[in-house]
């Protein structure tokens, strides 16, 4: 290789940044050399082959750590009983804690249920989702459309309907109670024009409305943008030649948007059903699941039950977590089937 | 491939080796500071601050010992603190209001302390209540860092605007229901009566109305006086005279008080405590009247609840000696008084109660209410002591507040409500290991 | 082919079309007459304005002023779909998941034809197109070609009044597309429809076209038969556009003039004499003399010398590239093989009458009558 003159060494000669990245590479250099011995140590001991699984170790000691074992941990929990926290003092119950769970006699009437709070939070958590999914996945479409399209301001839009995302789910929860208490913007609106007062956090049916309504509000713009990506990675030639075949608008959204988005708006539902399993930060704030257990989700229950109330009932929030978490692995499972069929066709 | 792993491991340990050296060289250094003693603190009003500065003046006397006061929102020693104490964590002191509860966790100081024939003498009606079921019978396991009764706190000026008496002190709680919803239609108030939505405060009203929540060590929650009592509050929130925006803006056992409600005169009549006293004198000031009532009567009684906080030290301290004497100075006589002078709190201190405390306080209502809630403290049922040292209380406490809201809110009628109250306790119990069945 | 009741044919008017986008003007003002049936190729470089043409005319992008009729119908403020106009994209932009069989239906539907005429009409353009054996695939398992084919059913099902193609071959390889030139017209033979075709490549113009709109920056350079515009190039731009290999251009200047002959000196050699009729130039004027490879001839005898540079030797023809002495490039072709080697000074000639003279001024005409004479 043909060796450059060399610039002069002097200090004064160098910019800022040349100085900056000898000083970089100086000190990667030094470390480099300090990791040295260590390694060339442990290489001595385990073989050039071992080292793999040393340069692995750190990544495998966090996951085991904070993934796997607090996975094995929560199995154990659930088959054992008692309001102990350390494992040694649990007494092992196997599947008591599941057959509490499950004890009913018809799983349409909570009331037959020995833990009806588990299953008022799953038939609450099933109506959520599903009206907050289509909900989500309706108006994060259309959001998208509108924001795909010929629009003033384009930009602007785009940024307003994902602002919301960015925002902690306490201070979404806190902004909408804030709207919708007893003495709330909303009700102040409502009286002035001669309204009466709505209990909408109050009344079950309102409540449950604003859960769906404020989560949708939340993370809607997530999902808009989602689509709105799929919506651009269609042809614009595809809409043309829709155009030159004389196609009404109607049927160009069924026939030609809706089928080539459809591996997008699968991920969206699974997404946002996901999602929707474990909702819960937001709620929590808005509404404490209340009034009674109109708002009171799975993931609430589970809390609660292991933590919040004075007897800590670790089993069967443990079995409740287990049992959702079979339901989101289901989930989950058919996400990665469908955004992999999406992939191969 | 596992003789390969292990060898691994080895080498990991050995590069961690020098790092573990480090640390414990890091500890023996640190033995010869001075002993430290933490206490996990909650606060009300400002008896945080009070106790600060009353630590402030132990740790001059004592440069052998530095207490450290971590303050912590309430639900923090509510939903942390057993899991840390299960783990054998936490701190040496704690401040805690489940007394029974978290017994099991308690030290015993009687074989540390210098003088424990104090305790048993000033403190005696409150000692059992932290003692463990299985523990020492004279067992010293803490001392009460305050003395607490439930008791109604009613705005008197909205009365006076609306024209309508104070209800006597013998009333009934049908007559304070009539006269709340009454005082506050006049004066447009939203909430014209308040409970704090926990099953602590909604126990003395059942007490009065002939409940005995316990047999023997057995729970015994629903009977005719109980099931009157959660009538009444069944029936008030339907006609108005409880609002569902309170208890029903939060779901379980949360707690949810009303001192924001009360403080902006939207709350005629307020089932609180003494506890809110520092608070209100500071919040509503000169606003409005206030005062603490006596406890309306029902067929049985005319009771609150008692209750309060001790300052418990845990079993699982290095430093039983310092936590002893912490414990020990807190308790003598002129700090004890101090303390209770300051924070406005009703001492739980034999002595003291018959002397009287000089509290430090020039607001009229703080003055007219501490009179009234000393009286009270008298005029409590022996059930309501006896349901407050129950160690198992908070099973009760929780099972009856979640279901009464459930029948509130519509979803339950209220005899399926005390179906479910007793499934709870069952279920509360084999958790703990006790079979009620 | 298709039944004589079935085919309609239709003529197109443009009249002064622009086209803007925003403060840049593409079209300055279009004049075009299509006759029925005409195979009409718009040919120019990219971005000459010529697919923008074409859409204005689809109907896909509104033009900014002007009108458009289809057979004396004024058309310009209807929709794509109302004007009856059949697209072929260049990117055949079939529907992915759909069926070739639904993608030729798919217009068909729109307009709420029968199932079984609909049937009929697709199996008609398939066999057509040969393509039937692949209806029940999807464009994803197609090769070029036959997307290609599949693009052109879809515009023939519809039956329309006048086919539009957007630079259709310019996706396929050079074999494929040669063979698909062919076929296309050897279908507008059989349809007799009048098409408008897009394309970049003069020798698709060439080939294909009844007629050739050769466009520059949004303005029609010259409209003839293809054979017009290599014999008679209204200016440089189109000599130089229309032909392969180029036409040589060489700077010239008059040296003498009279009626009917014109001498010229060019190239840093003698003066040439050319036939003229009226050219009305000057001794002195400065001209651009062009000349098509394939219409100079080694002689030994010419008047002109060329040192070559590089031979092409193609079998069949041969290209000499060369340096006059002043300086300029020029290019040979000629029939069969030659033996002539780099660096080696060659005598030349131009053919009789084949040389052209253009102005220098602003559009740089064509100046007659050596353009006029063959």
């Amino acid at each position: 290789m043909k060796q450059n003159a060399q610039p002069p060494l002097d200090a004064e000669m160098s910019t800022t940044a040349e100085r900056f990245s000898r000083g970089f590479a100086l000190a990667y250099t030094g470390l480099m050399r300090a990791l040295e011995p260590p390694f060339a140590a442990i290489q001595k001991r385990v073989g050039i082959k071992g080292m793999a699984y040393v340069f692995v170790a750190p990544n495998m000691i966090i996951f085991s750590v904070f993934v796997a074992l607090p996975m094995i941990l929560n199995i154990w929990y659930a088959l054992t009983g008692s309001n102990r926290l350390m494992i040694g003092e649990r007494p092992f119950v196997g599947l008591d804690n599941f057959s509490a769970l499950l004890d009913c006699k018809d799983y349409l009437d909570v009331n037959s249920c020995k833990q009806d709070r588990f299953w008022r939070a799953v038939h609450n958590s099933v109506l959520f989702v599903a009206l907050q999914v289509t909900a989500m996945v309706a108006l994060s479409l259309v959001t998208a459309l509108i924001l795909n399209g010929k629009l003033r301001a384009r930009g602007f839009f785009r940024a307003v309907f994902f602002f919301p995302v960015l925002l902690s789910p306490v201070v979404v929860a806190l902004i909408w109670k804030w709207i919708l208490q007893r003495d709330g913007l909303l009700n102040a609106f409502l009286m002035d024009g001669g309204f009466e007062r709505v209990a909408f956090l109050h009344d079950a049916s309102w409540s449950f409305f604003w859960t769906v309504f404020v989560s949708v509000w939340a993370h809607m713009g997530f999902y808009a943008l989602i689509l709105l990506a799929g919506l651009q990675a269609i042809p614009a030639d595809l809409y043309e030649a829709a155009e030159m075949d004389g196609t009404p608008k109607w049927r160009v959204f069924w026939r030609i948007t809706v089928p080539l988005l459809l591996p997008t708006l699968l991920v969206v539902v699974i997404l946002s059903l996901i999602r929707a399993v474990q909702a819960f930060d937001e709620i929590y704030v808005l509404t404490g699941g209340g009034p009674g257990t109109a708002t009171q989700f799975i993931v609430q229950y589970i809390y609660e039950t292991a933590f919040a109330n004075q007897v800590h009932l670790l089993g069967l929030a443990a079995a409740a977590s287990l049992l959702v978490a079979v339901v989101l692995m289901v989930l989950t499972l058919l996400q990665l089937r469908i955004s992999y069929h999406g992939k191969t066709s | 491939m596992f003789k390969q792993l292990k060898t691994i491991t080895g080498g990991l340990m050995a590069l961690c080796m020098p790092v573990a050296a480090m640390m414990a060289a890091a500890n023996t250094a640190k033995a010869a500071d001075p002993t430290e003693v933490r206490i996990m603190w909650y606060s009300d009003g400002n008896e945080g601050d009070v106790m600060r500065d009353l630590l402030d003046r132990f740790e001059k006397q004592n440069p052998d010992i530095k207490v450290t006061l971590d303050r912590v929102p309430y639900k923090t020693v509510v939903e942390q603190l057993p899991a840390l104490l299960d783990s054998g964590q936490g701190p040496d002191l704690a401040r805690v209001t489940d007394l029974g509860g978290l017994s099991r966790h308690y030290l015993d100081l009687r074989p540390h302390l210098k003088n424990a024939k104090y305790f048993d003498d000033n403190f005696a009606s409150s000692l059992p209540w932290f003692r463990p079921a299985n523990g020492n019978k004279d067992g010293i396991y803490g001392v009460m860092s305050q003395l607490a009764l439930t008791l109604p706190l009613v705005n008197t000026t909205l009365f006076q605007q609306a024209g309508i008496p104070l209800p006597g002190p013998k009333a009934t709680w049908d007559d304070w229901a009539k006269a709340s919803k009454a005082v506050a239609d006049k004066v447009k108030a939203p909430y014209p009566m308040a409970f704090d939505r926990s099953g602590h405060r909604i126990s003395g009203m059942s007490i009065s109305m002939g409940g005995k929540f316990i047999d023997g060590d057995k729970p015994a929650l629903v009977d005719a006086g109980f099931k009157s009592g959660m009538k009444n509050l069944v029936d008030w929130h339907a006609n108005g005279t409880m609002s569902k925006a309170l208890w029903g803006s939060v779901g379980g056992t949360a707690y949810r008080g009303a001192t924001e409600e009360f403080a902006n005169a939207q709350v005629v009549f307020y089932m609180s405590g003494t506890w809110q006293f520092t608070q209100f004198a500071k919040t509503v000031a000169k606003n409005f009247e206030w005062q603490a009532v006596a406890n309306p009567c029902g067929p049985a009684a005319c009771t609150g609840m008692p209750g309060g906080a001790a300052l418990v030290p845990i079993k699982a301290t290095k430093n039983p000696q310092a936590v002893a004497r912490v414990v020990e100075y807190f308790a003598s006589e002129p700090v004890y008084e101090e303390y209770h002078a300051r924070t406005l709190f009703l001492p739980a201190h034999a002595g003291l109660a018959k002397k009287g405390i000089n509290y430090v306080t020039d607001d009229a209502n703080v003055k007219k209410s501490l009179a009234i809630a000393v009286e009270q403290v008298a005029q409590t049922s022996p059930i309501a002591f006896k349901f407050q040292g129950y160690e198992h209380n908070r099973i009760l406490f929780n099972a009856m507040i979640s279901r009464v809201n459930q029948a509130i809110s519509g979803e339950m009628s209220l005899d399926d409500a005390y179906t479910r109250m007793q499934a709870d306790i069952v279920e509360g119990f084999a958790a703990k290991g006790i079979k009620l069945q | 082919m298709r039944p004589e009741s079935d085919i309609s044919m239709a003529s197109l008017t443009l009249d002064t079309i622009t086209k803007s986008f925003g403060q840049l003007e593409i079209l300055h003002g279009i004049d075009l007459d299509i006759a029925d049936g005409e195979f009409v190729v718009f040919v120019g470089p990219s971005g000459c304005g010529k697919s923008t043409l074409l859409r204005v005319i689809a109907g896909l992008e509104p033009a900014t002023g002007g009108t458009i009729a289809i057979d004396g119908e004024d058309v310009t403020h209807h929709s794509a779909a109302a004007r009856g106009l059949a697209m072929v994209f260049q990117s055949y932009a079939l529907y992915p998941h759909m069926s070739v069989y639904d993608n030729l239906a798919f217009g068909l539907e729109n307009m709420r034809m029968p199932k079984d005429q609909i049937a009929q009409r697709v199996n008609t353009a398939a066999q057509l197109l040969q393509i039937d054996k692949l209806l029940q695939r999807k464009p994803g398992q197609l090769s070029g070609g036959q997307r290609q084919r599949v693009a052109i059913g879809r515009a023939i099902t519809r039956n329309p009044k006048i086919f539009l193609f957007d630079e259709p071959l310019s996706n396929l390889d050079a074999e494929l597309r040669v063979q698909m030139r062919i076929e296309l017209s050897k279908l507008h033979k059989d349809l007799k429809s009048t098409m408008i075709y897009v394309t970049h490549d003069q020798v698709e113009a060439m080939t294909m076209a009844d007629k050739i709109v050769v466009l520059r920056d949004g303005r029609i350079e010259q409209i003839g038969k293809p054979l017009d515009l290599y014999n008679h190039p209204a200016n440089k731009f189109v000599a130089g556009f229309i032909g392969s290999p180029r036409m040589n251009f060489i700077s010239a200047r008059v040296t003498q003039s009279s009626a009917t002959r014109v001498s010229v000196s060019c190239g840093g050699m003698q003066d040439t004499a050319l036939p003229v009729n009226g050219t009305g130039l000057a001794q002195g004027d400065m001209v651009s003399l062009g000349i098509r490879p394939e219409h100079l001839e080694l002689d030994a005898a010419g008047d002109w010398t060329l040192t070559v540079d590089v031979v092409e030797q193609l079998g069949g023809t041969s290209f000499i590239h060369g340096t006059l002495p002043s300086n300029e490039a020029l290019s040979i072709a000629v029939n069969g093989q030659t033996n002539v080697s780099h660096g080696q000074p060659i005598r030349i000639r131009p053919k009789p009458g084949m040389v052209h003279l253009f102005a220098t001024t602003e559009g740089e005409r064509a100046l007659p009558p050596s353009s006029a004479s063959v």
